[in-house]
């Protein structure tokens, strides 16, 4: 056989992934990387996602007074007096013209008033150009003030040297810097607030009821309809299979709006009872217990096709032989399927179940349609508490940061368990060498 | 081999279990074109005021019509660009040899079995910084990338059932690998590569919580943030007559595609994408 030099095959090949590869890791894995990333920063609406500036308000100046910065610094931040510098007449110059403030820079230039009665008390002595309006004078005093308070800054470096110039103790300028700071910083708070909450507990759980009794419901139900229409003439069967795929093939926002239809208080069920004198209600929504029904069904109509059709080419494949055998020897339809259909499909449940336990683990795009977590945070499960946490929620403030926390958890489930499966497939005869270059 | 069963049973039974499929199927489409009575089931008059949406832009958020022509955008371009990437990034996977295929192929592997929504809130961000967030780009460039590994993984299945034969006899007739690639395999594997196209397009119609998230404005709104304005805004009076009209003209294209390719699809449905 010919053999073509082996260096064209790789770039060959190279050359084929290379378009895949950039797309898979420019918004595939980069995301995956990030996700750890932001889960160990406390980004949220109010700092923002890209770089802050630096800001002391009031609120700021009450939580300094639990940290370690001295009461000396903290009394010097409150009460930081009034010194008539540059930049305050400046500021002056800007405010009431260039006159006044050369003026009041040869009265004052250089004084230090402690209180601001005092500073308007000096821009009384103005003469020649006088503020008249005491409103005007009171504003004036203010553009003198020395404090740092209520100032933004753009920059750490214009912020200490702000810091310098109000005599502040040196020792406390790093706490006022991180505290005045309005971006996103490194923390480990998420993590630690994950394991702290009673809620996350609770999503945990939620998340647990929801996987394995949806799970437990697509597998056992996905393996009856597999098994009846088996044993249907092939119109009948199809029949059924299409109505019970369909879900699968529907957009998922109008599969949940039919569900709404038949639920909701203006639904088909609440008519039909009515019939029956029983009060319309919302079914999907009216207790928890109800809530979780509906979630489980709507997840489990879809589920269950996807058993359905790997069961049923699994039975397809079981040798007619072995089941006429089983007739002749006058097994029961009962017999038949407990010795000699379900012992061959043990491995598509396997692999179905763990297939599917990964996919519901994080998925949660059918609750967010239906019950949106509700009533009152029964459905609410593990991934749809991360999309409230960081993208969606009625307070509004976003902490994306703590949501990314919660992504994170689940996506090292979904690393670890797509390793796992790895293990499953058969690797070695997935990456046997292709043939032409043996 | 059904001779000593009597089937009658199991399709009762089956009727009873299917019963609110059927239900809810027929009343979505008898109710678009009919009212009914406040607490009666049967239908007392044929009207076309559902359908209402379709020219008067006031009834949802913003033009159907654009939400529209944005979900056909939507789902095409993903289509197209997932099939032609897949193509030959399943090929090369598939049979050609390289440094690291170990490597590629297990990658892709994991990345397959991956539940991608996981990255949904750091990709948010990442679009917001990249300034493609609320476009219909950076929608299309994320379902593209999350869509990527199972169209890999799914295209390398048809490459290797393309009997090993007929690149051998290329290749041994002097031609290039690129040659046998594109005049001898591609030919073969025609119809997956219709298959993953209307999959995947079917795939981006249906798209629910990526335009929700990443273009959640009404400019680049495709048809399931649309009809999901809906059913999520509590606000609205519930209609469902008129909710069902605007699920049923979104839904039209994916039924009489899957309809028309049934067959074809089955093939990649079994490799399974929702829950």
């Amino acid at each position: 056989m010919s053999r073509i030099s082996k260096p064209r095959f790789n770039w060959l090949g190279l050359g084929f992934l290379a378009p895949a590869m950039i797309v898979v890791v420019l918004f595939f894995l980069a995301p995956v990387i990030m996700t750890a990333f932001f889960a160990f920063t406390n980004m949220s609406t109010s700092t923002g996602i890209t770089g802050g500036d630096y800001l002391l308000s009031q609120s700021d100046l009450r939580s300094l007074a639990n940290t370690k910065a001295s009461a000396a610094t903290l009394d010097a931040l409150e009460n930081a007096g009034y010194r008539v510098d540059d930049a305050g007449l400046a500021r002056l110059a800007e405010a009431q013209g260039p006159a006044t403030a050369d003026e009041f820079r040869k009265l004052h230039e250089g004084d230090l008033f402690t209180s601001r009665r005092d500073m308007e008390r000096a821009l009384k002595d103005l003469r020649q150009h006088r503020i008249r309006s005491t409103r005007d004078r009171k504003l004036a005093a203010e553009l003198f003030t020395s404090s740092v308070m209520d100032q933004r800054f753009d920059t750490e470096e214009a912020f200490r040297a702000a810091l310098m110039t109000s005599g502040i103790e040196a020792a406390d300028h790093d706490t006022l810097v991180d505290e005045a700071y309005t971006g996103w910083i490194w923390t480990t708070k998420n993590i630690e607030l994950l394991a702290s909450l009673s809620s996350s507990w609770r999503y945990a759980m939620n998340t647990a009821i929801y996987v394995s009794f949806t799970l437990a419901f697509n597998v056992g139900f996905g393996l009856f309809l597999a098994i009846s229409t088996f044993y249907l003439s092939p119109r009948v069967a199809a029949t059924f299979r299409t109505i019970w795929f369909l879900p699968r093939v529907l957009p998922p926002v109008l599969y949940v709006l039919m569900w709404y239809w038949l639920t909701w208080d203006t639904g088909i069920i609440s008519t039909l009872a009515g019939y029956f004198g029983v009060a319309p209600r919302n079914w999907m929504l009216d207790t928890g217990t109800n809530a979780w029904v509906v979630v489980i069904l709507i997840n489990g109509f879809v589920g269950a096709s996807l058993g359905m059709i790997l069961f049923s080419s699994a039975i397809k494949a079981i040798p007619a032989s072995m089941l006429h055998a089983s007739e002749v020897d006058g097994a029961n339809r009962w017999q038949q399927v407990r010795y000699i259909i379900l012992p061959q499909l043990r491995w598509p449940i396997l692999f179905t179940s763990s297939y599917q336990t990964l996919s519901l683990l994080t998925s949660f795009e059918y609750i967010l349609l239906a019950t949106d977590g509700g009533p009152g945070g029964t459905t609410e499960v593990w991934a749809l508490a991360a999309y409230h946490t960081a993208l969606n929620n009625y307070g509004g403030n976003l902490q994306y940061g703590l949501g990314a926390a919660y992504a994170l958890v689940l996506v090292v489930i979904g690393i670890v368990t797509s390793l796992l499966y790895l293990r499953f497939f058969n690797f070695r005869e997935l990456v046997s060498k292709p043939r032409i270059e043996q | 081999m059904t001779a000593n069963f009597r089937s009658m049973p199991v399709i009762a039974l089956l009727t009873i279990v299917s019963l609110p499929l059927v239900i809810m199927y027929v009343f979505t489409l008898v109710d678009t074109f009919t009212n009914t009575e406040p607490g009666s089931l049967v239908p007392n008059e044929f009207t076309t005021e559902h359908w209402r949406f379709l020219w008067s832009p006031d009834v949802g958020r913003g033009s159907v019509w654009v939400a529209t022509v944005n979900t056909f955008i939507f789902a095409s371009t993903t289509a197209l660009i997932v099939t032609s990437i897949s193509v030959t990034a399943a090929y090369a996977l598939s049979r050609l040899d390289f440094p690291a295929r170990r490597f590629f192929l297990s990658g892709i592997i994991i990345l397959h079995a991956f539940p991608t929504i996981t990255l949904i809130i750091a990709i948010f961000l990442i679009l917001q910084w990249l300034g493609l967030f609320d476009t219909l780009i950076g929608v299309i460039i994320v379902k593209t990338a999350l869509e990527l590994p199972f169209g890999i993984w799914i295209m390398k299945g048809f490459y290797d059932t393309v009997p090993w034969e007929i690149e051998m006899a290329g290749v041994q007739d002097g031609a290039s690998r690129f040659m046998v690639w594109h005049k001898l395999v591609l030919p073969q594997v025609q119809p997956g590569l219709a298959a993953l196209l209307i999959f995947s397009f079917l795939s981006g119609w249906s798209e629910f919580l990526l335009p929700l998230v990443l273009a959640p404005g009404s400019d680049s709104q495709v048809l399931s943030t649309y009809l999901a304005y809906f059913l999520l805004d509590d606000s609205l009076e519930v209609d469902f007559n008129l909710f069902k009209s605007v699920g049923l003209f979104y839904a039209v294209p994916v039924i009489l595609i899957y309809l028309v390719f049934q067959k074809k699809l089955m093939n990649i449905y079994g490799g399974g994408s929702k829950g």
